[in-house]
């Protein structure tokens, strides 16, 4: 689905990405890892098209440049940014932050269609802030907030989804839920989830194939083939200590320095 | 005649802040208020320039305007250095540059007072005519686009993947902006376009909480205002520009003490 080749991304001569090759396969849940600044958001959106760099190398969704995948297939890309760059004071209501992707001329005099509105509730229920549809967005806790922005991406059934961050703000008990429901949809949906997460043992727990970035792509395979404790000490540095657990837990991690 | 001229006044002044009213939604909602009031005083410039040369007309205030706004929004877009500083160096070159055009003219604190405070009690047929026009392209363009720029508000992202023509909208918002505030310059003058940037949305905010009722009550206060200035304006024998900002002030003071009841 998504084939990225010699991808080289430079800013003022620093490299912010260096030679990435990769393939996502069509219904793969993925996992992309790594510590800040390691590439991961400008990785996503060189695969969107949204890069405002030159950069070298090609990236392909179906075959197609992310643009003219996009003309074709509007609406079938579920983007979740990262939480900080979204505008969260804008007087609109719940509902309307879920719909807000629909544009159409002379929106200020229109109203949701009732198809529009089962969609946006039937999502919002589904990440658990349907009683919250009337509510301004700015009155939203934080991890609220990132519940309704993944109903947003969820609300044109998309082929892909690609999501920066979606665990930010968001509780851990409510975080392993939203992983189930990811999984889940990518399993009974065919649905492609690329996701950016700095949830190392969620992440592991999972994904079918975990990527580790730091400007370079140190590992890409499936969860299983991967040596962590190595990798890990390659792309965060030698500050993190993983322990592996036997049978309980697949693969928890302690970090004595701070990944964030 | 009298009232001839003041309903000629009253419905320019309406349609042009009206107008600005629904622009002013997305220059306080990005928090580009100091871009749109960098480009109302850049527009300064090219008026006086106008009345050095004896042209009457909007063309030279609208290129100077025109052009000044792109490279304000430009630089808000690319924003590498300070983008604040770079509209504030605009901003005060034009005011400056006018200034210093305006005193080789003759009538210099007559012109001075005229850009700075309007004169819309002056409204000729050629300012209604153009004024109607603006209005209605105007109102037709921002209308249209609302939901693309609502989006645009929200996540300049996700509209570039929902298909919005980001950078198109984005210029020709400042575009419109532009000529709607020289035309605007000429009837109620800079001052009272510096107001109507600002003051409609928060007493919008002040007094509603959803889009469409902010819009709605921001577009009524500056009907109200309008209204309410230029017949106390004429009673009372004032300047109708400065009555107009005083009313709106007053009601924008209304609207925090009714926030503040409410909450
Ligand atoms: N617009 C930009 N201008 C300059 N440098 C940038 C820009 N965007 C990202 N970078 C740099 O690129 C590197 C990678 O950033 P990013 O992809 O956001 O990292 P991550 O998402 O993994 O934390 C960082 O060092 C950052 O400073
Ligand atoms: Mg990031």
């Amino acid at each position: 689905m998504i084939s990225i080749e010699h991808l080289t991304v430079k800013c003022d001569n620093k490299i912010i990405l260096d030679d990435i090759s990769m393939d996502i396969k069509k219904g793969e849940f993925v996992g992309i890892l790594g510590p800040n600044g390691a590439g991961k958001t400008t990785l996503i959106k060189a695969i969107l098209g949204l890069l405002d760099f030159p950069y070298q190398g090609s990236v392909k969704i179906d075959g197609l440049s992310a643009k003219e995948y996009m003309k074709i297939k509007r609406g079938l890309i579920g983007y979740l940014p990262q939480h900080a760059i979204v505008n969260w004071n804008m007087p609109i209501r719940v509902i309307d932050a879920v719909l807000i992707e629909n544009v159409k001329p002379f929106g200020l005099f229109l109203k949701h269609s009732k198809r529009d509105m089962a969609a946006a509730e039937h999502w919002l229920s589904v990440f658990g802030v349907a009683e919250y549809k009337d509510t301004y967005i700015r009155e939203l806790s934080g991890g609220q907030q990132q519940r309704v922005s993944l109903a947003r991406c969820m609300i044109h059934n998309p082929e892909l989804l690609i999501l920066d961050e979606p665990n930010t703000a968001i509780d851990a008990v409510y975080n392993a839920k939203m992983y189930e429901i990811l999984k889940e949809l990518s399993r009974k949906n065919n649905m492609t989830i690329v996701m950016v997460s700095h949830d190392i043992g969620a992440v592991t727990t999972y994904v079918d194939e975990v990527m580790c970035l730091n400007v370079k792509l140190h590992c890409h395979g499936s969860v299983k083939n991967i040596d962590f404790a190595t990798v890990f000490k390659e792309v965060y540095g030698k500050d993190m200590e993983i322990v592996i657990h036997g049978n309980q837990c697949k693969n928890c991690v302690v970090n004595k320095g701070s990944i964030r | 005649m009298i009232w001839d001229i003041l309903i000629r006044a009253a419905v320019v002044g309406i349609l042009l802040s009206v107008l600005l009213s629904v622009m002013s939604y997305f220059v306080v909602l990005r928090k580009m208020t100091f871009a749109g009031v960098g480009i109302a005083h850049s527009a300064f410039g090219g008026i006086a320039l106008s009345f050095l040369l004896g042209l009457g007309g909007y063309l030279l205030p609208i290129v100077f305007s025109v052009l000044s706004s792109l490279l304000i929004a430009f630089m808000y877009k690319k924003g590498k250095m300070s983008e604040d500083s770079a509209i504030d160096v605009i901003f005060v070159f034009s005011m400056a540059f006018g200034v210093f055009i305006l005193s080789m003219s003759d009538g210099y604190s007559a012109n001075m007072l005229g850009i700075l405070f309007g004169n819309i009690l002056s409204v000729s047929y050629v300012d209604f005519i153009l004024s109607l026009f603006v209005f209605v392209f105007g109102f037709l363009f921002i209308a249209y686009y609302f939901s693309h720029f609502q989006l645009m508000s929200y996540n300049e992202e996700l509209a570039y993947i929902s298909g919005v023509r980001v950078d198109v909208l984005y210029y020709m918002f400042w575009v419109v902006l532009s000529i709607i505030i020289v035309l605007a310059i000429k009837l109620i003058g800079i001052i009272l376009v510096n107001a109507f940037l600002v003051l409609p949305t928060l007493v919008g905010l002040n007094l509603a909480k959803n889009y469409k009722n902010i819009v709605f009550v921001s577009m009524l206060s500056s009907t109200i205002s309008i209204i309410a200035g230029i017949s106390i304006a004429y009673l009372l024998d004032t300047p109708a520009g400065a009555t107009i900002v005083l009313v709106f002030i007053l009601l924008w003071v209304f609207s925090i003490a009714y926030n503040k009841i409410k909450t």
